[in-house]
C-alpha cells in the first residue's frame, strides 16, 4: 500500500513524477532490480542500468497491461530517432531501440521512474539490454483446426439491419446484464445456471426472419444451415467473456457468429497449452466446426485494446462497442463427439454414482482410509504448495480463515495474525493437528458447522476430488461460499486428470521410468475393483490418469516392503471442470484459475 | 452465580478449572476448543434446524493457558463476534471476570478491556465437554479439545 503511494498516482495532473529523494531513490532502485529480473524471466533477456546500450527496455509496461506502440512512440521520439519498437504480445515489457547511444541515455535519464504511462498512471521503469527478443509477430493466419473466419461476410447496411433487431438500453438489458456483458436470446434461452438450454421450453420469439438472408448466402457458398437459436451479446470496451466451450450437449456443430460494430481478438486455447489469438473483424462470419468447436475453449479477454495485425507487424487497436450474433442449432439427444475432455455428455455417462452409493464409497474408500494411513500420511505431507502459502499469508491481520479438509494442519499456524480454524473428516488427522496446537473440529465438508459469512478466507486443498459425484462436489463449494463473508476469498486445489499439462508434474517425475520415456499403459492392462454397484479402475501410481473416477492405492511400507495397501477413491478433474463448478454459483467471481504441478486451482471471491 | 441470566440451554454441569502458570508452554499442551471457535459454530445444517445458534456448552473440564496478547488482533476480531453469545458462554464456564455485557464504543483504545476479551477468546480452552443444539438438544461431544460436529446421513 505504502509503496504504491511513493511511486503512485495521487497527482494525476502531473505526468512526471517529482524528483525522488534519497530514500525513495533506494526504493526505486529496488523496484527496478525486481523489474529487471521479471524481464529476464519473461523474455530471457538480461537488462541492467549500469551498461547503457541503444536498447531501452520498458520493464513494467507492455501490451499486456495496456501500453500501446503509439504511446511508446510518442514518449520516446522526442529524444532522438527510433530504430524500432518491439511490443511483445502478452508481455508486460517492451523494447525501444534508438539509432544512437547518446539519445538512448538521454531518454533513460529523463524518463526512468518518472514518466507515468504504466498501468494506473504509474511511472515506467527502464533498463538497458545487450540483446533484443527475436520478434515473431503473431501469425493471425494460424487458427485452430475447424475454425473459419470469413471477412466482409455482410455489408454495412446489413450490419445496421441486424443491430436494429436488438435494443440494448442502459436500463433494460435484454435477458440479463451479465457480470461482463449484456445478452439476449431468441428461439431458446441459454441458461447460465445450468449451462444448457431447456430444450422443452422454446421462447415465444424465434430467430428473427430478418436474418434469413444469411442462410441464403451460406447456401450459395455450399453450407446448408438454419439455426433455431440465437444469442446476441453486447460488449462494451473492456468487457469480455471467460474462456468456455459451448456446452456439447446443448448445440450441434457448426457454431456461427457474426461480429458487428467492432473488431475483436478472440482467444482460443487448447488443453495442450496452445493459445491462438484469432482476429475477428467487424462484419465477418466465424464458423466453428470439429476440433475448434469441441476441443478448444474460446473467450474474449476483458481489455480495451487488442493486438491486431498491421502493416509493420502488430499494433494495438482500441475496441469499440461490439455486438455478436451467435447462431446455433439445438442438439437432440446427447453429444457423441470424440473430444471427450470438454464433453458434458461424456462426463455424465462416466459419472452416474448415486448419492447413496457415493456416501458409502466415500465412507469406505476415503474416510476409513485416511484413518488408517493418518500417521504415514503425516510423514509424507510436509511440503506446502507455495501458492497456498501466499494465499494464507495474504490474509489481513484479524482475519478468520477456515481450512476445510485441513488434514494434518499443513497450512495452519502459518499466518500468525489470523485466527485459523481447521476441520476434517478424519479423527486421527485432527489428533495430529491438536498436537501441533491448532483449532480444529470434526465435520464433513458437505455440511460445515459454521455460521454464514464469518470467514474472510477459505482454503480447501486436495479435498473435493474425494467426493463421488458432481452434486456433492457442488454442495461442498456452496458450503465454502456460505461461510465466506462478501468480499472474502476461497482457494481450492484438486487433482488434475492431466498430470502432464505443461510438462511432467513432479508426481509423474517420481517414477524413474517416466523420466526416460513415456511408457503409457493401455486400458487393457487395467485392474478394476468393484464396490457395491460401482466398478472402477485401480490407478497405477506415477502414471497419467486414464479415467476421471478411480481408485488410487496408498501403500504402507514396512522395512522396505509393502505391508498394506489401501484404495482411495478419487475423481480427478478435467481442465475447466473446477471453473465450471464454481461458475454455476452467481454470487462469486473467479479471480484466477491455474494449473500447478498436477492440480487445478481456483481463487474466487464472494461478491454478493 | 447469576443463574437468572443464564438461558436454559446454556447448562453448566461441572467446571474443573486447571490453571497453567504463566510460562512458555510446549505446543502439544495446547489442546483447545476456544470460545472464539464456539462463537462461530452452529448446528444449522441439521435437518429441521433453522438457526442452530448459539450452541449450548456443557463443560467437563477447561484449561487456561497463557497466550501472547496482540491488541490489534483482538480489536479486529471483535466486530466479527456475536458479543452477547461470547458473554453468555464466558459466564457459563465461569470465566466472565467482569467482562461487560455491552460492548463499549471505543474498545480499540481500552487495553484492559482488550486483555479481558483476549483471555476469554484465546486463553480459555474447553478440553472435554459437549456442545448442544439449541433447537433439537442434539449433543456434540468435545474430546481432547476437538468438537465432533459430524452428522449422520439421516440428520442432514
Amino acid at each position: 500500500m505504502a509503496e504504491s503511494c511513493v511511486l503512485g498516482c495521487e497527482s494525476e495532473e502531473l505526468k512526471f513524477q517529482m524528483e525522488p529523494s534519497g530514500n525513495s531513490l533506494k526504493k526505486l532502485e529496488r523496484k527496478m532490480r525486481k523489474c529487471h529480473a521479471v524481464v529476464e524471466k519473461e523474455t530471457g533477456i538480461p537488462c541492467s542500468t549500469s551498461n547503457p546500450t541503444k536498447n531501452v527496455v520498458v520493464c513494467n509496461s507492455g501490451l499486456s497491461n495496456g501500453l500501446t506502440e503509439e504511446v511508446v512512440m510518442e514518449s520516446f521520439m522526442s529524444f532522438g530517432t527510433l530504430d524500432r519498437i518491439i511490443m511483445l504480445p502478452g508481455k508486460s515489457c517492451c523494447f525501444v531501440v534508438f539509432k544512437n547511444l547518446a539519445n538512448a541515455k538521454d531518454a533513460f535519464e529523463h524518463i526512468n521512474g518518472k514518466l507515468k504511462i504504466a498501468q494506473d498512471n504509474k511511472p515506467i521503469l527502464l533498463g538497458y539490454s545487450e540483446t533484443l527478443p527475436a520478434v515473431r509477430p503473431i501469425d493471425f493466419r494460424v487458427k485452430p483446426p475447424g475454425l473459419k473466419v470469413v471477412p466482409d461476410f455482410i455489408s454495412e447496411a446489413e450490419e445496421e439491419l441486424l443491430l436494429s433487431l436488438v435494443n440494448f438500453d442502459e436500463d433494460e438489458g435484454g435477458d440479463g446484464v451479465m457480470k461482463h456483458r449484456q445478452v439476449k436470446h431468441f428461439g431458446f434461452e441459454f441458461r447460465y445456471d445450468i449451462n444448457n438450454v431447456d430444450k422443452d421450453a422454446p421462447l415465444e420469439v424465434g430467430v428473427p426472419a430478418e436474418c434469413d438472408f444469411l442462410w441464403d448466402r451460406l447456401k450459395s457458398r455450399g453450407l446448408d444451415f438454419r439455426p433455431d437459436q440465437l444469442t446476441v451479446n453486447h460488449y462494451k470496451p473492456g468487457q469480455g467473456i471467460p474462456p468456455h466451450v459451448d456446452t456439447h450437449s446443448a448445440f450441434d456443430e457448426p457454431l456461427l457468429s457474426v461480429s458487428l460494430s467492432s473488431d475483436i481478438v478472440m482467444d482460443f486455447r487448447h488443453r495442450n497449452g496452445k493459445h491462438l489469438p484469432v482476429f475477428v473483424p467487424r462484419r465477418s462470419l466465424t464458423i466453428m466446426n470439429g476440433e475448434s468447436r469441441y476441443d478448444w475453449t474460446h473467450g474474449i479477454t476483458p481489455r480495451k485494446l487488442d493486438v491486431v495485425p498491421s502493416e509493420k507487424g502488430i499494433t494495438a487497436n482500441e475496441r469499440g462497442v461490439r455486438v455478436s450474433f451467435t447462431f446455433r442449432r439445438i442438439r437432440q439427444g446427447e453429444c457423441e463427439c470424440i473430444y471427450k475432455s470438454l464433453c458434458d455428455s461424456h462426463r455424465r455417462k462416466a459419472e452416474d454414482i448415486s448419492n447413496e452409493i457415493a456416501a458409502k464409497l466415500e465412507s469406505t474408500h476415503v474416510h476409513q482410509v485416511y484413518e488408517d494411513i493418518a500417521d504415514h500420511f503425516n510423514e509424507t505431507r510436509h511440503k506446502p504448495w507455495p501458492n497456498v502459502l501466499d494465499f494464507v499469508l495474504s490474509m489481513k491481520p484479524g482475519s478468520i480463515v477456515v481450512d476445510i479438509g485441513c488434514g494434518n494442519g499443513k497450512y495452519m499456524g502459518i499466518n500468525k495474525n489470523v485466527f485459523d480454524m481447521g476441520c476434517d473428516r478424519s479423527f486421527n488427522l485432527l489428533d495430529l493437528c491438536v498436537e501441533s496446537g491448532y483449532n480444529v473440529f470434526n465435520c464433513n465438508c458437505l455440511s460445515v458447522p459454521l455460521r454464514d459469512g464469518i470467514a474472510d478466507g477459505v482454503i480447501c486443498i486436495a479435498v473435493i476430488h474425494h467426493l463421488a459425484n458432481e452434486e456433492r462436489r457442488k454442495q461442498s463449494i456452496s458450503e465454502m461460499i456460505r461461510v465466506l463473508r462478501v468480499g472474502g476469498r476461497a482457494l481450492i486445489y484438486v487433482w488434475a486428470k492431466d498430470q502432464n499439462y505443461y510438462r511432467k508434474s513432479s508426481y509423474l517425475k517420481q517414477n524413474r521410468k517416466n523420466r526416460k520415456d513415456e511408457t503409457d499403459i493401455t486400458e487393457q492392462d487395467e485392474i478394476k475393483f468393484s464396490f457395491d454397484r460401482v466398478t472402477l479402475p485401480i490407478h497405477t501410481n506415477r502414471k497419467q490418469f486414464l479415467h476421471q473416477d478411480l481408485f488410487v492405492p496408498w501403500k504402507l511400507l514396512n522395512e522396505g516392503t509393502i505391508s498394506d495397501e489401501f484404495l482411495r477413491y478419487y475423481h480427478v478433474f478435467e481442465e475447466n471442470e473446477l471453473d465450471y463448478l464454481v461458475r454455476t454459483f452467481d454470487d462469486v467471481e473467479v479471480i484466477e484459475s491455474y494449473y500447478e504441478q498436477g492440480n487445478w486451482c481456483i481463487v474466487f471471491e464472494k461478491v454478493k | 452465580m447469576r443463574l437468572g441470566l443464564t438461558p436454559a440451554f446454556l447448562v453448566k454441569i461441572v467446571s474443573s478449572v486447571v490453571l497453567i502458570p504463566a510460562r512458555s508452554v510446549h505446543k502439544s499442551e495446547l489442546v483447545k476448543m476456544k470460545l472464539l471457535t464456539h462463537n462461530m459454530l452452529t448446528s444449522k445444517s441439521m435437518k429441521g434446524v433453522t438457526v442452530g445458534y448459539p450452541l449450548g456448552i456443557n463443560v467437563v473440564d477447561i484449561k487456561v493457558t497463557e497466550v501472547d496478547f496482540n491488541p490489534e488482533f483482538i480489536s479486529r476480531i471483535i466486530p466479527k463476534l456475536d458479543w452477547s453469545v461470547l458473554w453468555k458462554a464466558a459466564d457459563t464456564i465461569g470465566q466472565l471476570d467482569d467482562l461487560p455485557k455491552e460492548l463499549s464504543q471505543e474498545y480499540e483504545n481500552d487495553n484492559d478491556f482488550l486483555k479481558k476479551v483476549h483471555h476469554v477468546l484465546l486463553e480459555v480452552d474447553i478440553v472435554n465437554g459437549e456442545l448442544v443444539c439449541p433447537e433439537t438438544g442434539r449433543k456434540f461431544p468435545i474430546n481432547n479439545g476437538i468438537p465432533n460436529m459430524l452428522l449422520n446421513e439421516d440428520e442432514v
